[in-house]
């Protein structure tokens, strides 16, 4: 009973594969490379037609020995890799994605090499090695500019990070319903708000209160609040709960156990991740300047938009100095404190 | 009577049974050793008695206050009346020892006052006198992550005397420490009992220790109470009866 389930199992997935595998030869082999249709259309029927096709090679190979790839894979066997049949139809499906994958992110050494583009790219090259130093004072406001809003949204990230990875720790909220269920849902909200990128707050909060460095002091500020909540928890997670059981014991408040049995011991490597934190924030607001969140970031945007490339040029060594002086900065101050 | 244990049982939400039906008085003044295999449930006793572990049946009675069933503001009261020490010492690493002995003042002062760590004069004056009794006074403001493992326990039985409690509850207090200092932090515990007058329960694993200091002995095995008496009362049958057929003593001297 269990082995047919298996090999109902194993034909599904089979299945799966061999109706991808059809789609691909059929209508980006064939009829895209070989019959070198202009404008490729999907029909509905076409993937009818190659799920059918699918399932009876999938239907097939389940009844010639060792050619079934997804039983081949859960089962052991000593013949080298290049003599087994399931084995070879797996590179089959590979080279096919490959095919696929150069169709559909248009890779073309045509434009990659042709004359004119290389004439541009030349020129922008060479322009951006003449940086303009008319707009230094400009563009150092700006880098400063920038600077400050990482500042600010790792500084005001602090505070509510700290209290939060308390809720979010799983050793401190073992003990009621209550907790278990703030746990839950400051976990909850923290993920989410970390897989929402910052420069998708950025757009957000430029409609909010405006284009400008408060939109991208925000978004940072919000994705900074998210990641420390988590990096701070997990440093709670990971203490040595010794020192809370004896100042628990001691008769302790638990505000104070948490004072005194917790902090102390996590101090460090939160000021560890803050620093860092502040790093990343200043990387970050450059990007997030792209889309309309202040500082040099929205700058550099500006001349690129009006091809000022010797402009351009001067920003990107601005913003090189800054994200290494940052990151040298960052790595030997978090060598000190280790 | 001191301490009064009935029907006491212990289950982990594990489903794991540490404690079954333990009975146990402990008269005032008292050093009483207890003995066991690791995992026979010493461990939890301890943690029963001054509610680091919540009790799953019976009752713990204090100082003729039943305090399994307290919670909040009476269970910390109650707590503050027992000092422990543990095996791993637990002490606060990155301060001094002087404000860990006086964490031991925590029930004792304002949560606010205690976050700025703003203990008062006379706290201070009784901690000194603390570390002066386990003979560190003059590392007061050393960090304790600086001492030796020996000085650790001393400065966790300073901060356990900082509550001025009527028991004292030692888990394991030499099981991490060499034979020389583990006489040295026992001759301690034995003057704290025996001149400040603070009943004792403490587990240990060596016998020859236990011949030493201890003025009663109770065994645990598997969670239940298998002997109950003098030290020189544990004899070869004996012996093997709570450590297991191929035991064989170790001396520690």
């Amino acid at each position: 009973m269990k082995e047919n389930g298996k090999k109902l199992k194993y034909f599904l997935f089979d299945s799966l594969l061999w109706t991808y595998a059809a789609i691909s030869l059929y209508k980006i082999v064939y009829q895209n490379y070989l019959l070198q249709v202009r404008y490729l259309e999907y029909h509905t029927q076409d993937f009818i037609f190659c799920l059918i096709t699918g399932v009876v090679l999938s239907l097939t190979f389940s009844f010639i020995p060792k050619s079934s790839i997804f039983r081949g894979f859960s089962q052991k066997s000593n013949t080298p890799y290049f003599k087994r049949t399931y084995f070879l139809l797996f590179l089959f499906i590979l080279i096919i994605t490959f095919i696929n994958g150069i169709h559909f992110s248009q890779i073309s050494l045509r434009e990659f090499l042709s004359a004119s583009g290389m004439n541009g790219a030349k020129r922008i090259f060479w322009s951006l090695l003449q940086p303009n130093f008319d707009i230094l004072g400009e563009s150092l406001k700006a880098a400063v500019e920038t600077i400050f809003m990482a500042f600010m949204a790792t500084a005001l990230a602090i505070p509510f990070s700290f209290i939060l990875s308390f809720f979010a720790a799983k050793n401190l909220t073992r003990g009621s319903f209550i907790f278990r269920a703030v746990y839950t849902g400051a976990r909850f909200a923290l993920n989410g708000t970390r897989s929402i990128e910052p420069l998708v707050w950025a757009i957000i909060f430029s409609v909010w209160v405006g284009i400008g460095p408060f939109a991208g002091m925000l978004a940072l500020c919000l994705h900074s609040v998210a990641s420390l909540s988590k990096l701070y928890s997990e440093q709670i997670e990971n203490i040595n709960e010794g020192p809370l059981d004896a100042i628990r014991s001691t008769g302790a408040h638990p505000i104070q156990v948490i004072w005194f049995g917790v902090v102390p011991q996590i101090i460090l490597p939160f000021l560890s991740f803050t620093i860092y934190r502040w790093d990343i924030n200043v990387r970050m607001a450059t990007v997030i300047g792209l889309v309309g969140g202040g500082g040099i970031g929205t700058m550099l945007m500006q001349y690129q938009g009006t091809a000022r490339w010797n402009e351009v040029g001067l920003l990107i060594i601005i913003i090189a100095l800054i994200v290494w002086a940052m990151d040298t900065m960052s790595s030997k101050i978090r060598e000190k404190i280790k | 009577m001191m301490l009064k244990i009935s029907n006491l049982k212990k289950v982990y939400p594990n489903g794991l049974q540490a404690l079954n039906d333990i009975n146990l008085e402990v008269k005032k003044g008292e050093f009483l050793v207890i003995i066991g295999l690791s995992g026979s449930g010493k461990s939890t006793l301890l943690k029963c008695i001054n509610k680091l572990h919540p009790v799953t049946e019976g009752k713990v009675i204090f100082n003729d206050q039943e305090i399994s069933s307290l919670k909040g503001e009476e269970m910390r009261m109650a707590q503050s009346n027992m000092g422990m020490i543990f095996q791993h010492f637990n002490l606060i690493e990155r301060k001094s020892a002087l404000t860990n002995v006086l964490t031991g003042a925590l029930h004792k002062t304002s949560i606010f006052k205690s976050l700025l760590e703003l203990f008062s004069p006379e706290q201070k004056e009784e901690a000194f006198k603390m570390l002066d009794i386990v003979g560190l006074k003059d590392k007061a403001y050393e960090r304790v992550d600086n001492l030796s493992g020996g000085q650790k326990q001393r400065v966790a039985i300073a901060r356990a005397l900082m509550q001025s409690p009527s028991l004292l509850l030692a888990d394991e207090p030499v099981a991490s420490l060499d034979p020389a200092t583990s006489h040295s932090v026992m001759d301690y515990l034995k003057k704290v009992n025996e001149e400040l007058g603070v009943t004792i329960i403490c587990n240990l694993h060596f016998l020859s220790l236990v011949r030493e200091y201890a003025q009663r002995v109770v065994a645990l095995k598997d969670g239940q109470l298998i002997f109950e008496g003098k030290p020189e009362q544990i004899d070869e049958d004996w012996f093997r009866k709570i450590y297991g057929e191929k035991a064989k003593e170790v001396f520690i001297k």
